[in-house]
């Protein structure tokens, strides 16, 4: 440890400590952010299958349903890209896993992307990076209500229904533990559905109105909101999720190295208070 | 006793409510509607309104407000809406102010413009007003 006085030990050790105090604080709050995301998070996941369901039911019942939703029906030429990321920093790789899985897909499509971002993080890097970024959104996902993603789902059902864009893909991270989180690609148009041949028919006729077009027509939009809400509700816990888990490993390492200072700083210190003693006696010896 | 039957209410957010009823009545596109047990199978889509429903075993309605939505006639019911609210979690306030921020965009015109867009959801805010009013003071339909 020669030429680090213990002065400028000390002063490490402290600034050390104030960055440990900031990171643990960060923790838990996000610990606190991330329970009460997780509490929505399970009620909105508990009851979307049944939007799925009834879908598929009418799509089994039924011969005649707009074709528009369904995949074979058009070519898809261009693809609209939904990328969900925070809009805040300091959260370990949670973002950069998103953009480098988007970015991957948008490079492997020949056709010109149009990329609706979620988040500011996302949005800074495809801006950057010349892309076209045709809607932003950067609403704080924590306190989201269904109604404010209205304003993310509505333009881009309303551009697939004009034919401006064929495919809707969206990226964002799915939860699957408070410790792991993984990417997750999922196509939403046009709509994946196989007619299931071995599907029981309802056993009775079923009632449509104001037509079964009309009830096909108003779900299928429906679960493209739905689905993009709960997935910014899902991307929001992993945002936490992963921010604690970020904080919490620079607390550990703050700790750490405030450990390895302080060993070094009692170091510089006992090798001080030697050499003093030592000067002290060599010169009580050139008394004699 | 009538026969009694389950319905669920799920928003987008929660399940809003669960529970045997005697009788749920719906503001289907062409007007309300009343279910009982045993209804045949249907599939409907709802309007912004008041949604009366009668517990089993009770004499009295709940209401609450709900926008939009769609209703699922099975063995089971289900009523997939956007947004449902009881009376007690009404802000008449709030209401109030939607309701008069809408008005004033239909008379400005001007700022409307030609889209005809901007209209139809004005009208659909100040429906939505109405009907949380309506429910707030108890339902406007059978007042008693």
């Amino acid at each position: 440890m020669a030429g680090i006085s213990m002065q400028d030990i000390k002063r490490r050790v402290k600034s050390v400590t104030s960055i440990e105090h900031i990171t643990n604080a960060m923790k838990l709050v996000s610990a606190a952010k991330l329970r009460r995301a997780k509490v929505t998070f399970e009620r909105t996941g508990e009851y979307f299958h049944f939007v799925t369901e009834s879908i598929q039911d009418i799509f089994n019942g039924s011969a005649d349903i707009p074709m528009k939703y369904i995949e074979g029906n058009r070519e898809i030429k261009t693809t609209c890209y939904v990328v969900i990321t925070s809009n805040k920093g300091l959260c370990g790789s949670f973002n950069s896993n998103v953009i480098k899985q988007a970015e991957a897909e948008i490079k492997a499509d020949p056709e010109a992307p149009e990329i609706v971002a979620v988040g500011s993080r996302g949005r800074d890097y495809f801006a950057r990076r010349g892309y076209d970024i045709c809607s932003e959104y950067m609403l704080p996902p924590e306190d989201i209500s269904f109604v404010e993603t209205h304003d993310v789902s509505e333009p881009i059902i309303r551009q697939y229904e004009e034919g401006k864009i064929d495919e809707v893909v969206m990226i964002y991270t799915s939860f699957v533990s408070t410790l792991e989180q993984r990417v997750k690609i999922v196509r939403l148009l046009p709509f994946e559905i196989k007619r299931d041949l071995d599907a029981m028919p309802l056993e009775k006729q079923v009632e449509y109105e104001p037509s079964i077009e009309d009830v096909f027509n108003y779900l299928v939009p429906k679960y493209v909101e739905i689905m993009i809400y709960s997935a910014i509700v899902e991307s929001a816990t992993c945002e936490h999720a992963a921010r604690r888990m970020a904080m919490e490993n620079a607390t550990d390492n703050a700790n750490n190295m405030i450990a390895d200072l302080t060993l070094f700083y009692n170091r510089a210190r006992q090798a001080a208070i030697t050499s003093e003693i030592t000067e002290i006696v060599s010169g009580a010896d050139a008394l004699k | 006793m009538p026969k009694s039957v389950r319905l669920d209410i799920i928003t987008p957010e929660k399940l809003f409510y669960r529970g045997e009823i005697e009788l749920v009545i719906a503001r289907t596109l062409f007007g309300d509607e009343g279910f009982m047990a045993n209804h045949t199978w249907a599939c409907k889509l709802l309007a912004t309104g008041e949604l009366w429903i009668q517990e089993a075993g009770s004499k009295d309605f709940r209401i609450a407000a709900i926008s939009g939505g769609f209703i699922d006639i099975k063995e089971k019911f289900t009523i997939f809406t956007d947004a449902a609210e009881w009376p007690e979690d009404i802000d008449v306030e709030r209401a109030k102010n939607s309701e008069s921020k809408a008005r004033e965009l239909l008379k400005d015109s001007s700022r409307v413009g030609s889209g005809g867009k901007e209209i139809v959801e004005a009208k659909i805010d100040i429906m939505k007003a109405h009907t949380r009013m309506n429910v707030a003071v108890g339902g406007v339909r059978r007042k008693r």
